[in-house]
């Protein structure tokens, strides 16, 4: 029974996402949405690590930031076609999280979350300064679209984009649920819940660490990757640590082990901030408060608050 | 051979200011394992409001850094009182969280009282002594004193009164603590309010030395917990060695290898310390 309320669910909001771009009259709102599922799949990866195997990653932003860059340098400099720059991107993500996760895997807690913070300011801290490669603190911009020009798609139009956007963070959930239910993704979960025992029966808990944390890179690599095409012009300060400490927020504020979650947390961070510009000034001091209410209040994330209306409702019901 | 001791006695100046953010979030992660990101910015809040008194109330350097002391310690208990203690029994990634809401509030604050402009503390200390061919300004000697005679302060505390004999207790062993008839309940209301004090020593020193700006709290707290890496997190003589041995490394590297890469270097070498020795160069294994 409960099985099919959540299938019944997640088509809704499929259904809902499809035709969000003919609800919304608004043309920044259609920017945003672009923008929220760019962050649907790096919340998603965020979600792999932070989520399900309980090790809280502070570097996702920066990752993004190596996606976006790689897939527009590969385009700059080796003519690389769009659509197999993109697809690269995350593959180079990849290998920089090989590296990045081996030492960092070796600790736990708040010294793993850390160091991969200090990962995020050293990604800060090179695109800001490799000028020669990255241009700096100014920036690339004309990063080119996928498709032809005049090809029958025209990705410049933002409702494309989105329709792009969409089917890839689809993709990247369905592919998220399949390795949570998959024996990887169980043990991923028992790693959260007791590492110690799991060493003990024998799994090298290590390899299936390094797999979330490679694997949350590449979902963040492809995010970079798909905003940079979007937003035809990159800066290291969208990769900043703020960026990462909102990959976070957006699992936590979700629901965190959960896979729609990220999906909703996602939009809310992005949306969030714009909704709370009539403050003004206090729009930051609203937005922490917030953040620092909701942790108190609703521990488990808005899924987890509306899984126990739902739950205290059918409860009711039957009764 | 002159370069580098001048090399290092600039690290030492601002390792002295890393080891007092460290040793604020030292404490607090010892009694309560909570990574309390907010400590920077909650330092910077007490570096704009001594910069407020002094210029624009027109108090003695030094009635401001008093007042802005006693509005940390309060501001210190407050923060432990409102977000840290609904969540003590949470998941550790929830206080985590808090903290960086709070951060996000108190940034938030400091632009809404102080603006976004970059503010140096004014202190008319401007000669400069030269021994044995090394320079050291006036003011930076004073932060090298006052840094050490804080540390030496708050070790003695943690070491020798009975309300540190109980936050070290609490850090050991908090059921323990509690058996033994230990407030647990006070215990991080002090904690909270000393550290939130040596932040905000910190907060005038950073202030003074080199300015004041909107995202340098984030900055600094994010040295802090290098630091804590570095010493072992939870360890007072960690905080102490590490915060040293990151500053001099960082003006090593500034003035030998790359001014640009400095934290790169730096953070490299927290890494590698943290591969040799994971529980830190003080830590207990």
């Amino acid at each position: 029974m409960k099985l099919r309320v959540s299938h019944i669910l997640y088509a809704a909001a499929l259904v809902g996402f499809i035709l969000l771009p003919q609800l919304i009259t608004v043309k920044y709102y259609l920017h945003l949405s672009v923008l929220a599922l760019v962050w649907v799949i790096a919340a998603q990866g965020q979600n792999l690590i932070q989520g399900y195997t309980g090790y809280v990653s502070i570097v996702q932003a920066g990752f993004m930031g190596i996606g976006a860059y790689s897939t527009t340098l590969m385009g700059l400099h080796f003519g690389l076609p769009v659509w197999l720059t993109i697809l690269l991107a995350p593959f180079v993500t990849a290998l920089f999280a090989l590296f990045a996760g081996y030492p960092s895997l070796r600790v736990k807690g708040h010294y793993f979350a850390i160091v991969t913070l200090a990962f995020n300011l050293v990604i800060f801290i090179v695109l800001m300064h490799a000028t020669d490669l990255t241009q700096g603190e100014a920036g690339i911009s004309g990063i080119p679209k996928p498709g032809r020009e005049g090809g029958w798609l025209d990705f410049a139009n933002r409702e494309v984009y989105y329709y792009f956007v969409l089917i890839i963070a689809v993709a990247m959930t369905a592919l998220a649920a399949l390795i949570v239910r998959s024996r990887i993704g169980q043990t991923l979960i028992a790693i959260r819940q007791n590492e110690t025992l799991v060493g003990a029966i024998g799994i090298a808990a290590w390899k299936y660490k390094l797999f979330a944390f490679v694997t949350s890179a590449m979902y963040a690599g492809l995010a970079g990757a798909l905003y940079a095409h979007y937003q035809s012009f990159i800066n290291p300060e969208i990769f900043g640590l703020a960026q990462s400490l909102d990959a976070i927020l957006a699992v936590i504020i979700g629901g965190s082990g959960t896979i729609l979650g990220p999906v909703i947390g996602a939009f809310v961070v992005v949306f969030l901030p714009e909704y709370l510009r009539f403050a003004d000034s206090f729009r930051l001091i609203l937005y922490g408060l917030l953040l620092v209410l909701a942790t108190i209040f609703m521990p488990r994330g808005i899924v987890g608050v509306v899984g126990q209306l739902w739950a205290r409702m059918a409860g009711k019901a039957t009764r | 051979m002159i370069e580098i001791l001048q090399q290092i006695v600039n690290g030492v100046a601002i390792g002295g200011v890393y080891v007092l953010i460290a040793l604020g979030l030292t404490t607090v992660f010892g009694i309560l394992g909570i990574a309390h990101f907010a400590h920077g910015s909650v330092s910077m809040f007490g570096g704009y409001l001594t910069f407020f008194l002094v210029t624009s109330w027109g108090f003695p350097l030094l009635l401001a850094i008093l007042v802005a002391l006693i509005v940390g310690f309060v501001l210190g208990m407050l923060i432990e009182l409102l977000a840290y203690r609904p969540v003590r029994n949470a998941n550790h990634i929830n206080a985590f969280i808090v903290a960086l809401g709070l951060t996000m509030m108190v940034e938030g604050l400091n632009l809404q009282f102080f603006g976004h402009e970059q503010v140096v503390i004014p202190t008319n200390l401007s000669r400069v002594f030269d021994i044995g061919g090394v320079t050291i300004p006036e003011l930076r000697l004073y932060v090298i004193i006052a840094a050490a005679l804080l540390i030496i302060a708050m070790t003695l505390f943690v070491e020798k009164t009975k309300t540190g004999q109980a936050i070290r207790a609490v850090a050991e062993n908090r059921d323990a603590a509690i058996l033994m008839g230990v407030n647990v309940k006070t215990i991080p209301l002090v904690v909270f309010a000393i550290s939130t004090a040596l932040g905000v020593c910190a907060g005038v020193m950073v202030g003074s030395l080199f300015a004041i700006a909107p995202g340098i709290g984030e900055w600094l707290v994010v040295k802090g917990f290098a630091v804590l890496i570095l010493g072992g997190l939870g360890s007072i003589p960690g905080a102490i060695v590490g915060g040293l041995v990151l500053g001099v490394t960082e003006a090593l590297a500034a003035g030998f290898i790359s001014s640009a890469y400095k934290d790169v270097i730096a953070f490299v070498v927290m890494i590698a310390v943290l591969l040799l020795r994971p529980q830190g160069l003080m830590g207990k294994a």
